[in-house]
């Protein structure tokens, strides 16, 4: 299998450069190239024909994990580095969580987390943690404006987000709360597949070890990326014993639709939420009192 | 058409391709380096189509030729040197850690950089870092072996 005709091959060194290329184009006739592990797929299924193929890979201001006023990770960032990251510690430590798991290791020296993000498949791993870290996503357009969206807002359901068609994310911005920690754990049908269902979260503990503010997500489920508000809600107050969480996991199983496939049916679904719940809260909780 | 040119084993490839190219259409048909395989055609699934771009493994099915445009390339013609095999490739020799081959090629060029990169794995990390490869003859076991006692001989020889 091979990819239908393309007409034309760019590699943009700028930011700006990218984007004018693409604009150029009608929707859909020119794609970014990042990583290409998912979007090679689709073009060699024919499921995407671009005309023509924007390659991102020599535009530096794209890549790398900066730490200076905030936390900032470049669209381009490979999931190996965000793998081997050691400051993506306490409150963002679920992106190595994530990254460590992708695939394998020939898929994490090529993926993106901003290709990731930015194709949004149903069942990923780096849509569900940027919204369970309540990422901030930047965009440029072709006119040179830029735009923050919140991840809540950027995540529109399954390969929709709320990225215009000529836009080019640049980078992912997060917050660095203290006394916070955050997990994400899947379980896939094989070791590192795609997750069946995942889950993240992240909370923030006050003087006396209790969860002041939680963010929790889901991922693998038929709406996609999505946040738990249920178990959010009930895991305020929590120190973290099992029975807290327990009751957490049952609000989350009885708030969402879990469906069957061949994969795994609704009640398996529903059991893993409660395991993955139990394993990433522990380590969560952990992160956030230091002691990871 | 795009010409481009992209060093493989050291030696400079010059090509003029149509865009849609994949990389491991390049290696095996314009430069006629067949060790290089396709086992799963477009999931990129199998790793057989693995090798080396500047050095780290990829799958070469899920990349097309124009983007290796002006980098380095190696694929399993380019580990030994004329006769003489690797320590890796020796160790895959010595354990039996191939039966029919087919996934060999890929597996090595996986191992190699994994092993620069983990000199002393344990043998879960080896499990781990073959994730992307499949094999259907052996089940993995001597493959174990065989990366373990080539990470032995890489340190006594270093
Ligand atoms: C064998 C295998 C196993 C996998 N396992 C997992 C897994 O366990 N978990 C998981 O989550 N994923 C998995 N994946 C998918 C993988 O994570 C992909 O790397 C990721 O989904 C896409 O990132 P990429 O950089 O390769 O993007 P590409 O495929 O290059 O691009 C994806 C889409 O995003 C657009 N895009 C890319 N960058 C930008 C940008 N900066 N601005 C605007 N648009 C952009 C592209 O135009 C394209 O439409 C797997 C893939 C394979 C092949
Ligand atoms: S041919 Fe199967 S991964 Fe490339
Ligand atoms: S030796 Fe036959 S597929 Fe691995």
């Amino acid at each position: 299998m091979y990819p239908a005709i393309i007409e034309d091959y760019q590699r943009p060194e700028s930011l700006q450069e990218a984007v004018a290329i693409l604009s150029g184009y009608e929707p859909g006739d020119a794609i970014f190239m990042a990583g290409g592990q998912s979007v090679m797929q689709a073009m060699k299924s024919r499921m995407v024909r671009p005309r023509c193929v924007v390659d991102l890979q020599s535009i530096a201001e794209l890549k790398g994990i900066s730490s200076a006023n905030g936390l900032h990770i470049g669209a381009m960032t490979r999931y190996v580095e965000i793998a081997g990251a050691v400051e993506l510690a306490g409150a963002n430590a679920a992106l190595r969580d994530a990254a460590q798991h992708v695939g394998d290791r020939q898929v994490r020296n090529r993926g993106t987390i901003g290709g990731s993000c930015c194709w949004n498949y149903v069942a990923s791993c780096m849509p569900a943690v940027t919204l369970g870290l309540g990422a901030i996503f930047h965009l440029l357009d072709p006119q040179g404006k830029t735009r923050a969206v919140q991840a809540d807002d950027f995540f529109l359901g399954p390969l929709e987000t709320a990225r215009g068609d000529h836009e080019l994310l640049t980078h992912l911005s997060f917050e660095t709360t203290p006394r916070s920690g955050s997990a994400y754990k899947k379980w896939g049908l094989v070791t590192d597949a795609l997750p069946v269902v995942g889950v993240c979260l992240k909370l923030s503990l006050d003087a006396a070890g209790r969860c002041s503010a939680v963010r929790m997500s889901l991922s693998g489920l038929p709406a996609g990326a999505q946040r738990a508000p249920a178990g959010e809600a009930a895991l305020m107050g929590s120190d973290g014993s099992r029975e807290s969480v327990a009751r957490a996991m049952e609000a989350v199983v009885d708030s969402v639709e879990c469906h069957s496939d061949k994969w795994a049916d609704a009640h398996y679904r529903q059991q893993l939420i409660r395991t993955l719940g139990q394993e990433v809260a522990a380590t969560a909780f952990a992160r956030a009192r230091g002691e990871q | 058409m795009k010409t481009v040119s992209i060093t493989i084993n050291g030696e400079r490839y010059e090509e003029t391709v149509p865009a849609r190219m994949l990389l491991v259409d390049f290696i095996r048909e314009k430069c006629a380096l067949t060790g290089t395989h396709v086992a799963c055609t477009y999931e990129g699934v199998c790793g057989a189509c693995t090798v080396q771009l500047d050095g780290e493994a990829i799958k070469s099915c899920m990349m097309l030729a124009v983007q290796a445009d002006g980098h380095a390339v190696t694929t399993v013609e380019g580990l030994a040197r004329g006769a003489e095999l690797t320590p890796l490739q020796q160790a895959f020799k010595a354990h039996h850690g191939l039966q029919c081959g087919f996934c060999t090629p890929g597996i090595l060029m996986n191992m190699s950089e994994f092993l620069e990169k983990n000199p002393d794995p344990t043998d879960e990390e080896i499990r781990h870092g073959l994730v992307g490869n499949l094999c259907r003859c052996t089940g993995y076991v001597h493959i174990v072996d065989a990366v373990r006692a080539a990470a032995a001989q890489i340190r006594r020889g270093s």
